[in-house]
């Protein structure tokens, strides 16, 4: 294969990548910060597993030596990244799973799971230390959550 | 244009877009389930490059099990995600599109996809393919086969080599005429493009079931030329079950159990979940034990095994689940399978050979120690993965929101 479509696999990885890492700087959402990073990974086994394709070639397991009336001669895909790749996809639910239980933390601690919701509730408290129990204006709604959850 | 490519644009083309869905949709659970359909067809994508353990991996962890997960973390988290004024983030997008520009100037000099003559196709792989992890490769006492082994008979594979043999076991260019040759275990063009291997000890695979190879030479790799990365993997799971052990399970004096929704009243669903239950579980076995021969291993068993038990779980309740798995047991068994994995290293190890050097199992005929072996690590991947994956399930599913 040759021209443009030969890296078109390529081009999907980086694409796939970008749609993750613009999933996780614009959007708040905690979960949907955490699905983006698994676009992300996808992105980078795509890129993996196309190195690993050979023209003409097959998947790496060997009919020759279960039947030995057959003989195929090859080529075979490279196995290696094939390896590399499936147990980083186990350990990538292991991640997201950890992630998913850190973020019911947060859930329970700050009552929502909006990262600039969290980071206002973080800047307002640091706030109330500093001016040492003065009403803080700016973030009143957010004095109020504080109430229910925080100090609770 | 052939229909293998013809079929990966179109499928890639899909994968793209719902990812864009899944980033874009407001609904939470909207983008949970398409999660499931975007690892479905990534699994269709892994099928049409050849990479089946991928692929099979892909469809029980992305298309199942995340699914599942994510769905039950939405329980506690609300499923709606928060109104965002601005739909479209101009700065994440600016530097989003630069660093893909890069990204895409660094791939034009890649070599095309499928490319015969990549560097990948040529570094260690006729290696790989022959399997030469483990036996005689350097390892001082195993350059002598043990007592009462007839060399002639194991040299000549069985008498399917003829002609003159050398004395010398290192005369690399016999090696290159010996079994290999003949049974065409070589990617022929990377053997026409490389000198003879330096490597002595290609030609001494033993006359045994499977010619000295294991047939999936993916499990091969994972087990043995790469044995100490996927024990360390295993242990990342692990870990991974003991921090969600941490973080979210109740003090025992709460005890474990929340009143949940049991769907047992539903008749199809219970008639259903009791039929399908032991076929899961037997495939799962199937799928573990077969890890040299074909597609799957620990990996992708585990995560069956692991099904199994969550469907049981969500019919019946969490307290069926608990008689048939008391937390204790699964707790404890998450650590038993990487103790399996390392201590099947250690027995090599007393055997005389290097940590996992499955051949030391059976001396006399090491291509089946080398699948004993990787069953018995393929068992303790298996045992952790499916219980990890168990114990993730009920932490999230246990955590009431307050």
């Amino acid at each position: 294969m040759t021209g443009a479509l030969g890296i078109y696999n390529y081009w999907i990885y980086v694409l796939l990548m970008m749609i993750g890492l613009y999933g996780v700087i614009a959007k708040p959402n905690l979960i949907k910060q955490a699905i983006a990073l698994g676009l992300f990974q996808t992105g980078i086994f795509l890129y993996y597993i196309s190195m690993a394709v050979i023209d003409g070639g097959t998947a790496p397991v060997w009919t020759t030596i279960l039947d030995g009336a057959q003989k195929y001669e090859g080529p075979y895909d490279n196995p290696l990244p094939h390896v590399l790749i499936l147990t980083a996809i186990v350990v990538s639910v292991s991640v997201l799973a950890v992630a998913l239980a850190l973020i019911i933390n947060i859930k329970r601690t700050y009552g929502t799971i909006e990262y600039d919701e969290i980071e206002a509730m973080d800047q307002a408290d640091k706030r109330a230390d500093y001016q040492r129990g003065q009403v803080v204006d700016a973030a009143d709604d957010v004095e109020h959550k504080l109430e229910g959850h925080h100090h609770a | 244009m052939n229909a293998v490519v013809l079929i990966d644009t179109l499928l890639l083309l899909l994968v793209t877009a719902t990812a864009v869905a899944i980033i874009e949709v407001r609904s939470l659970y909207a983008s949970s389930i398409l999660t499931g359909i975007y690892s479905l067809l990534m699994a269709l994508v892994w099928v049409n490059m050849h990479s089946m353990d991928v692929s099979f991996t892909e469809a029980a962890v992305g298309g199942g099990i995340s699914t599942i997960l994510l769905i039950g973390t939405l329980v506690h988290v609300g499923r709606e995600e928060k109104p965002i004024k601005k739909r479209l983030h101009v700065p994440a997008l600016i530097f989003t599109a630069l660093t893909g520009a890069a990204l895409i100037y660094g791939t034009l000099d890649m070599p095309r996809f499928g490319d015969p003559a990549a560097p990948i196709h040529h570094y260690r792989v006729p290696e790989m393919m022959a399997q030469t992890v483990g036996f005689v490769n350097g390892t001082p006492g195993k350059q002598k086969p043990p007592e009462g082994f007839d060399v002639e008979r194991y040299r000549r594979f069985d008498g399917r080599v003829t002609g003159p043999i050398p004395d010398d076991p290192k005369d690399t260019a016999w090696r290159e005429r010996s079994i290999l040759q003949t049974e065409g275990l070589i990617v022929p063009q990377v053997r026409a493009a490389h000198e003879p291997h330096a490597e002595p000890g290609h030609h001494l695979h033993p006359p045994d079931d499977f010619n000295g190879h294991v047939p999936n030479s993916v499990t091969s790799l994972l087990a043995a030329y790469r044995g100490y990365d996927t024990m360390f993997e295993t242990t990342v799971i692990f870990t991974a079950g003991v921090s969600l052990i941490l973080l979210l399970r109740r003090p025992r004096r709460e005890g474990y159990l929340q009143p949940g929704a049991v769907m047992s009243d539903q008749v199809i669903l219970r008639v259903v979940a009791k039929l399908s239950i032991p076929f899961i579980l037997l495939f799962g076995f199937y799928v573990i034990t077969h890890g040299e021969l074909g597609p799957g291993g620990g990996f992708q068993g585990g995560v069956v095994l692991a099904t199994a038990f969550i469907l049981y779980a969500l019919i019946f309740g969490r307290a069926a689940l608990y008689r048939v798995v008391p937390p204790p047991v699964s707790d404890m068994l998450t650590g038993v399978g990487v103790l399996i994995y390392s201590g099947t290293g250690a027995v090599c190890m007393l055997l005389g050979g290097k940590f996992l050097d499955y051949s030391m199992l059976n001396p006399a005929l090491p291509g089946d120690g080398e699948s004993l072996g990787m069953t018995l690590v393929e068992y303790g991947v298996g045992i952790t993965v499916s219980m990890v994956m168990l114990t993730i399930f009920n932490q999230l599913a246990e955590e009431r929101s307050t």
